[in-house]
């Protein structure tokens, strides 16, 4: 069994893990970053991609509010090119307390947020499809992030670094000496090899699966996983993100993303982070819900809908909490030399996605003090790999890059416009094991159909490439059918029921895709 | 014009019922939402290919096939019309040249290199039946993204054949002169109608030709001259070509579109594309027109007699709403889900809850409402329109479609029954 030695081993490729790993390697580190599957696939990869301005903790968690309103700004600057500047409105309907608006400005205020309120002629103008009840509107500084470029970024940048990056290596064993942890053994998900990473700090960084990890090393970390719902339409409903202004329900944020907009979520504590099967109640729960902010709502054309596990995580050591929503958003680095006397350990979870580099500066400051190290955070200001010029990424980007792109480079995902050539780089540089890797870098398979079209154009062409082995490109093909099933299932009416015939049509009627040999 | 029958559907079995009607001297109007369905399909015909275990013999598989289905459309009809009104059609079809039988499958390949039942095939796939092995040269274009010729002859060389027989396939990929730009294959079939472009393309497979019997191409050997562009090739090569059909928009598809609208004119008949059916008027039993929407107006359409050939849930002519319910959007006639399960299955090619959605109709073809009673005595419906069918995983919708338009004209006529 092979070993690779390294300063710090972090567990997870969301965007904590990613987080940790840039900070860790901006510091001067060695960092080797582990997932189980490709990065970005668990709750980071599952997100409405909200970059919080804070309005949405405002009232009930205003140490969160706060994180998120600063943490915002510093995303901003130093991952500008993960970020759509859409702004953000708060609204309250006839049906809300009409009494919060107030408290949700003074909030907003205490929580030093950016907030304006503005007519409601003003809101209806800037979003014409927006309830024309509405009786208040606000203006505050949510935008869009996109998480799996976000993720791949900080990646990159890591590994720029010196950072070493192993997807689809799952932990089977966390190394024990005695009561100190000494890094963790490794099965290569594609091939079944193993290998171990020795590392003088081991950081546990696997969100909701965080407990599991935490057990491997006979440690209890009492994570709960939250299930949250949410639905993409089509296209975007609106241009901002819009946000109801009550205390935080089902289905009351609306976030434009790229070419779509989602509506999100539900809040369930679930046993297993794993289960992220919507129900169809929920999702129905999601349309009716959006009839308050859009009218019709109920009616556009849905393309998928998913699920993902909240890592949540009470301050109060276990006990039931009843509704998730009184957990705190905030996260937490849990020492547990100081907590289990088990030493080369170190947990982080709770927290959210907008205060990912908080709680990577915050891990790795407790990391580099048992190192003994003392090398200071740079990530308030190092930019992102792609937003050093600190522009913000616009919806209207990979169109100009499609006019701009050479005349032989032919599009091979209409719906997202992109290229060979897009396919040719993101396969270079990141895992392409499963066409959904592929999916997660350029967003091939996302749009209204669905992959119908582009699915079997990139299994293709990796095939000529020889990426792909025949059987790979066959599996890889089915695979991606399936995978896409799970979410179109779930939304199968109107237009897009419409599409999946179509679908069907090709994959089963002129390909005969089922019947190819293995 | 004032039709004697409106036609609402421009596929297989609204085109079907539409010249055999016109045939018998009865004027005819058809009208399509879109373009109609033909350019999507690979215009193949296929009958029964799966039920699910491979049919090589499908008219004669079809008996027990349907012991097991009693909602299935091919119950309407018997062999014997399926036989007659795929006869009709090769006929019908003759300037594309269609061969082969409803007594027994030919085995083509699929862009993917999986080897697919179908009855009948247009002259420029007729070498590609693969039944009885065969030793093939795929050809791809360099940058056409819808057809990847290594993959399909890796997949091709893997196939167990029932006659023991081997396939084998080797790939290659030849350029084409001119703007990259046009490697679509609506393009793509103009330039290979030009004799200088078709020459060097054969001068590119000439170099790559070995000891293979056959060459494959994707289907994008002209449009209006197909039959030339197809000839040429052979001759220029010395041997078999034959196309293999690639996702929409199909060329072949078109092509049988070009054909069948012509020969609807021919015959007095008119086809009227983007008028989208919206809802009728009726009294006592009678549809006595219908509402069309068309680019810039409404317009009410009448007519003696009316065929609801509006495909199924692919192309709107059945909806679902949010809500899960099931809507058949001009006469709002019940619509039956013919025993699919209430929830989807997670497994992609199981039977979904949508899969057999369509209107149930009496042995006249007529719709019937919730009792069991038909509805209108002048209204007929066919093709996919029709519950109970699987079309793509059983391989069967142009033999539905044709034996039911053909069997919905004859009821009209008073020839059936």
């Amino acid at each position: 069994m092979a070993t690779l030695d390294t300063d710090v081993l972090v567990i997870g490729g969301g965007s904590t893990g990613a987080g940790v790993a840039w900070d860790s390697a901006l510091r001067g580190l060695h960092v080797t970053l582990v997932d189980r599957q490709d990065f970005a696939t668990g709750t980071s990869g599952r997100f409405h991609g909200l970059l919080h301005s804070g309005g949405r903790y405002a009232v009930k968690d205003p140490s969160s509010a706060r994180e998120c309103a600063s943490e915002n700004r510093i995303l901003r600057q130093v991952a500008a090119d993960c970020i759509e500047d859409t702004g953000g409105l708060f609204v309250s309907v006839p049906e809300d307390d009409q009494e919060y608006p107030d408290r949700f400005l003074r909030s907003c205020r205490g929580a030093e947020m950016e907030v304006e309120e503005i007519p409601v002629a003003e809101a209806l103008r800037l979003e014409p499809l927006l309830n024309p009840r509405i009786t208040r509107a606000f203006r505050v500084s949510d935008g869009s992030i996109d998480s799996w470029k976000t993720v791949s970024a900080l990646l990159r940048g890591a590994q720029a670094h010196g950072a070493r990056v192993l997807p689809y290596h799952k932990v089977v064993r966390v190394v024990r000496q005695g009561d100190r942890v000494q890094g963790a053994v490794l099965e290569d998900q594609r091939t079944g090899e193993q290998v171990t990473v020795t590392a003088a700090c081991t950081v546990n960084a696997a969100g909701a699966w965080s407990g599991q990890v935490a057990a491997l090393a006979g440690c209890e970390v009492g994570v709960m996983p939250g299930k949250g719902v949410m639905v993409a339409i089509n296209h975007r409903l609106a241009n901002s993100v819009v946000n109801r202004c009550h205390l935080p329900g089902d289905g009351d944020i609306i976030v434009p993303v790229r070419t779509v907009c989602v509506i999100g979520t539900t809040d369930h504590p679930v046993a297993d982070p794993d289960d992220t099967e919507p129900r169809p109640e929920e999702i129905h729960q999601m349309m009716e819900a959006g009839e308050a902010l859009i009218p019709g709502f109920k009616y556009t054309r849905a393309v998928r809908a998913w699920a993902g596990s909240r890592p949540l995580l009470p301050k109060a050591k276990s006990g039931a909490v009843a509704d998730d929503r009184e957990v705190t958003r905030s996260h937490s680095v849990l020492d547990h030399e100081e907590r289990d006397g088990v030493a080369g350990l170190v947990t982080v979870a709770g927290g959210k996605f907008t205060t990912l580099r908080l709680m990577a500066e915050d891990t790795v400051d407790m990391v580099t003090r048992k190192l003994g190290r003392e090398l200071a955070c740079q990530t308030k200001t190092e930019p992102l790999p792609g937003s050093e010029s600190h522009r913000y990424y616009w919806v209207g980007n990979r169109q100009e890059e499609a006019e701009a792109d050479e005349p032989d480079d032919p599009l091979i995902c209409e719906c997202e416009l992109v290229s060979q050539q897009d396919l040719q780089t993101v396969v270079a540089r990141r895992p392409a094991w499963n066409l959904d890797d592929i999916r997660r870098a350029l967003r091939v398979g996302m749009g209204p159909c669905q992959g119908g079209f582009c699915a079997f154009r990139v299994a293709g062409i990796l095939h000529a490439q020889q990426r792909y082995d025949r059987p790979e490109a066959n599996r890889a093909l089915r695979d991606f059918v399936q995978e896409r099933w799970k979410g179109v299932k779930l939304v199968s009416w109107g237009h897009q029921a419409r599409q999946d015939r179509l679908d069907r049509w090709i994959f089963e009627g002129v390909y005969d895709l089922e019947h190819l040999p293995e | 014009m004032n039709p004697d029958v409106v036609v609402i559907g421009a596929g297989t079995a609204g085109m079907t019922a539409a010249l055999r009607l016109s045939g018998t001297g009865a004027t005819v109007l058809v009208l399509a939402e879109g373009e109609g369905a033909l350019p999507l399909a690979p215009a193949q015909v296929d009958l029964l290919g799966y039920t699910p275990a491979l049919v090589s013999e499908p008219l004669r598989e079809l008996a027990p096939f349907l012991q097991e289905r009693p909602w299935h459309p091919y119950r309407l009809v018997t062999p014997d019309e399926i036989e007659a009104a795929l006869g009709w059609f090769a006929d019908l079809a003759a300037p594309l040249g269609y061969v082969g039988s409803a007594q027994r499958n030919r085995l083509q390949p699929t862009a993917l290199g999986a080897l697919r039942p179908t009855c009948l095939v247009p002259e420029t796939m007729a070498s590609g039946d693969l039944s009885e092995g065969g030793e093939v040269l795929v050809v791809g274009l360099r940058g056409f993204r819808d057809f990847h010729a290594q993959l399909v002859a890796e997949n091709l060389g893997q196939a167990h054949l029932a006659s023991g027989a081997a396939v084998g396939a080797r790939a290659v990929e030849v350029s084409l002169v001119g703007d990259p730009r046009d490697l679509r294959p609506q393009l793509l079939v103009r330039r290979l109608e030009q004799r200088a472009v078709l020459a060097q393309l054969a001068r590119e497979i000439r170099t790559e030709l070995g000891q293979e019997t056959l060459i494959a191409l994707p289907a994008v050997l002209g449009m209006e001259r197909s039959h030339e562009v197809w000839q040429r090739l052979q001759e220029l090569l010395g041997r078999p070509v034959f196309e293999i059909p690639t996702p929409p928009p199909s060329q072949p598809g078109q092509r049988l579109q070009q054909v069948l609208f012509r020969a609807l004119r021919r015959q007095g008949g008119e086809v009227r594309l983007g008028a989208k059916a919206t809802g009728f008027r009726g009294t006592g039993g009678r549809v006595e027109s219908i509402t069309v929407q068309l680019a810039s107006r409404e317009v009410q359409v009448s007519a003696g007699e009316f065929i609801l050939a509006s495909g199924g849930l692919g192309t709107g002519g059945v909806t679902v709403d949010p809500d899960g319910g099931l809507h058949e959007p001009v006469f709002d006639l019940p619509v039956t889900t013919a025993g699919a399960p209430g929830q989807p299955s997670a497994e992609y090619f199981a039977t979904q809850p949508l899969d057999r959605l369509g209107v149930s109709v009496d042995s006249e073809m007529r719709p019937l409402g919730t009792g069991g009673e038909p509805l209108f005595t002048n209204l007929r419906a066919a093709g996919a329109v029709l519950g109970g069918a699987e079309p793509w995983r059983e391989k069967s919708g142009e033999g539905i479609s044709l034996a039911t338009g053909f069997r919905a004209a004859a009821v009209i006529t008073g020839g059936g029954g």
